[in-house]
């Protein structure tokens, strides 16, 4: 009698094991899609910073910032006689 | 009722032992069919499984970005993707290859023939590089057009900073300058990992990492773009307005050796390679040498100083003018008599730098000018960096004696001039030159370096040399208003085979400010200026002026010369 408590204890045991195996299996498929679905968003986010950090640097040449300011502000140095000491 | 029983039973039996004989029979055929896949094709069956859903695909890593001082980037990848097709897969679906070529802006016919050489490979390239939104485009949904993950090295400071930087070759390997010093810091080293994928080819569990990836690091110079650019540009027009071949330029911290600033002339625009040639990629500022001239007499005087041959009052008889070393004549533009030390060095004599060099003995002479920084590396770790051309004294003539007083008979590479006057800058202290910012604890040990010529000297000739750049020196166009300026002025023949070419020079101007606080050295060398003059003051010291002036304000460094600049000042600012 005892005998048989013990194997349905244990049959308890494996079933529930195998359900645990099979939900932990969908947990990891499921988490394992998403961390691709981040890594493909880290992706594009590198990309797309590296993009932003080369047009950055394109249009912040020094030769193009240079030339705006000469020519579309209209800006230059004073020349020293323009400049005022202050005490 | 008995007997219907008895045959319906027998006529049972046949039925029940057919039944039973072909359940075996199939129990038998499923057996053997288990031990067939199981055992006798498993490893076979095994095999195509994995081949069919488990792949080992590659991580990407990324190259490290090469950066000013402040950040921003001188050399950076960006992510590109290559199209790639399994030719097998792909003319089996050629209405999918027929899109695909239009999108990419391939020859349709062509593809298809150049797929069908190929037939028997899995791995062709279709189109390399595109832009990723592009390429994701193209291979969306459509069989057998697979993507790649490369990148693109990018310079955006494009010519201004090329030489230093360097470059890349197509897989993404140094080849040049600081891309080829720094390889193993900057290298990126892909890794792989075991997948699942399912039908569609979509990773569904990752099974193992084989191989982890490292992403390069980013590396830091010492450069600020700033004055890099002004220092390029400068530079350029120089070369341009005296017709010039070639040039370079070296602007160093005083304080703690690093290069603000290193251009050349010619350069090239390293994201168009394809027209660049082997003289256009020196960075002729470390590797090629010339003969300083005048620009090293300032080091003849403090080596003398130092020994006490000569004190702040000395005066060098230079009359007449000229006198014979070895059959040939040491000469002066004229009879300047009786010159004290900073008319020397403001008069540019020859006649008296070489007299002062001749107090010593060669072995002090040439233990001092090595110590300087003479044929010496500049310890930058460069590619094919020169450490110039400076003989040990034991192989000195007399003539070598006499005219390594004013700068014939050895050669130096510009950073070893600018490192020369750096010495003097740091009060005599020697410096180490770095291309890469310097950490803190490096700086500290700078302020602690060995002095290679004592401070009360090279205070002496940083006035001297102050002289030289005043309205009576030989470098008055290196003046900037409201700062002290030290500078030394070269004007060096260059020599050809045999001798010493009459009209090719090369200009130099070395010099120092604020001289009341030495922050900034910068030394400048232009080769075979053609029109225009060809005098170190008039050639090299306006761009010298140009670029310190620039630098001064651009860093904020406080004018030491208040009443000039008063002088100069508003009559409305002068008040206030």
């Amino acid at each position: 009698m005892t005998r048989n408590y013990w194997l349905a204890l244990l049959l308890t045991f494996v079933l529930g094991s195998a359900l645990t195996v099979i939900y932990v299996k969908h947990e990891s498929r499921i988490l394992f899609s998403e961390l691709r679905t981040v890594q493909k968003q880290q992706d594009q986010a590198v990309i797309q910073w590296s993009r932003l950090q080369l047009q950055n640097s394109t249009l912040a040449t020094h030769s193009n910032i240079e030339m705006q300011a000469r020519k579309t502000l209209e800006m230059r140095l004073p020349d020293t006689v323009q400049l005022v000491q202050l005490p | 009722m008995k007997r219907a029983t008895e045959t319906q039973a027998i006529f049972f039996t046949g039925r029940h032992y057919l039944v039973l004989f072909m359940l075996l029979g199939f129990l038998l055929a499923l057996i053997g069919r288990a031990f067939y896949l199981q055992i006798v094709e498993k490893e076979f069956l095994a095999d195509q499984g994995v081949q069919r859903q488990i792949r080992t695909i590659e991580t990407p890593a990324y190259r490290g970005a090469i950066l000013d001082r402040f950040g921003s980037p001188l050399a950076i990848s960006t992510p590109v993707d290559s199209v790639w097709v399994n030719p097998s897969e792909i003319l089996a679906n050629l209405a999918a290859l027929k899109t695909v070529t239009k999108k990419l802006d391939l020859d349709y016919s062509a593809t298809v023939s150049h797929l069908k050489e190929k037939a028997d490979k899995e791995f062709v390239y279709l189109k390399r590089q595109l832009k990723p939104e592009i390429a994701a485009s193209v291979a969306d949904g459509v069989g057998g057009v697979y993507l790649q993950r490369e990148y693109n090295r990018y310079y955006p400071a494009g010519e201004v900073v090329s030489h230093l930087v360097g470059f890349t070759d197509i897989d993404d390997q140094g080849q040049e300058g600081l891309e080829l010093v720094y390889e193993g810091w900057l290298e990126a080293q892909p890794g792989s990992r075991r997948v699942i994928r399912n039908r569609k080819g979509a990773v569904v569990e990752e099974l193992a990492q084989v191989k982890p990836s490292h992403s390069g690091k980013d590396v830091y110079t010492s450069i600020d773009m700033r004055l890099q650019y002004i220092a390029y540009r400068s530079l350029a027009r120089a070369i341009q307005y005296h017709g010039a071949k070639s040039g370079s330029a070296v602007l160093l911290d005083a304080r703690n050796g690093e290069v603000l600033a290193m251009v050349n002339q010619p350069s090239y625009n390293p994201n168009q390679r394809k027209t660049m040639s082997a003289s256009q990629q020196r960075n002729r500022a470390l590797t090629d040498v010339f003969e300083p001239g005048s620009a090293i007499k300032p080091f003849t005087l403090a080596a003398a100083i130092d020994r006490g041959n000569y004190h702040r009052k000395s005066l060098v008889d230079t009359a007449p003018g000229w006198f014979m070393v070895s059959g040939y004549p040491v000469k002066d533009v004229r009879n300047y008599g009786k010159l004290d030390l900073a008319s020397i060095l403001r008069k540019s004599s020859n006649v008296g730098a070489s007299r002062i060099a001749l107090s010593m003995e060669p072995a002090e002479l040439w233990q001092s000018l090595s110590d300087y920084g003479f044929g010496e590396p500049t310890g930058v770790s460069f590619p094919a960096e020169s450490a110039g051309y400076f003989r040990h004294h034991s192989q000195w003539q007399p003539l070598d004696h006499a005219s390594m007083g004013f700068g014939y008979g050895l050669s130096v590479t510009i950073t070893q001039l600018a490192r020369a006057y750096a010495v003097i800058a740091n009060q005599g202290r020697e410096l180490e030159i770095s291309l890469v910012k310097k950490q803190p604890e490096e700086i500290e040990q700078n302020q602690i370096a060995r002095h290679v010529m004592k401070s009360s000297t090279a205070e002496m000739i940083i006035a001297m040399m102050e002289e030289v750049v005043g309205p009576k020196g030989t470098a008055a166009e290196a003046a900037i208003i409201g700062y002290r300026v030290a500078g030394k002025t070269g004007t060096a023949k260059k020599s050809v085979a045999g001798g010493y070419d009459e009209d090719d020079y090369v200009s130099v101007f070395a010099g120092i400010a604020p001289a009341s606080n030495p922050r900034l050295v910068m030394a400048v060398m232009i080769d075979e200026p053609s029109q225009n003059g060809y005098y170190g003051g008039t050639v090299a010291a306006p761009v010298f002026r140009e670029v310190m002036s620039n630098a001064l304000r651009i860093l904020d460094i406080a004018p030491d010369d208040l009443s000039t600049l008063q002088a100069h000042l508003s009559p409305k600012g002068k008040g206030v």
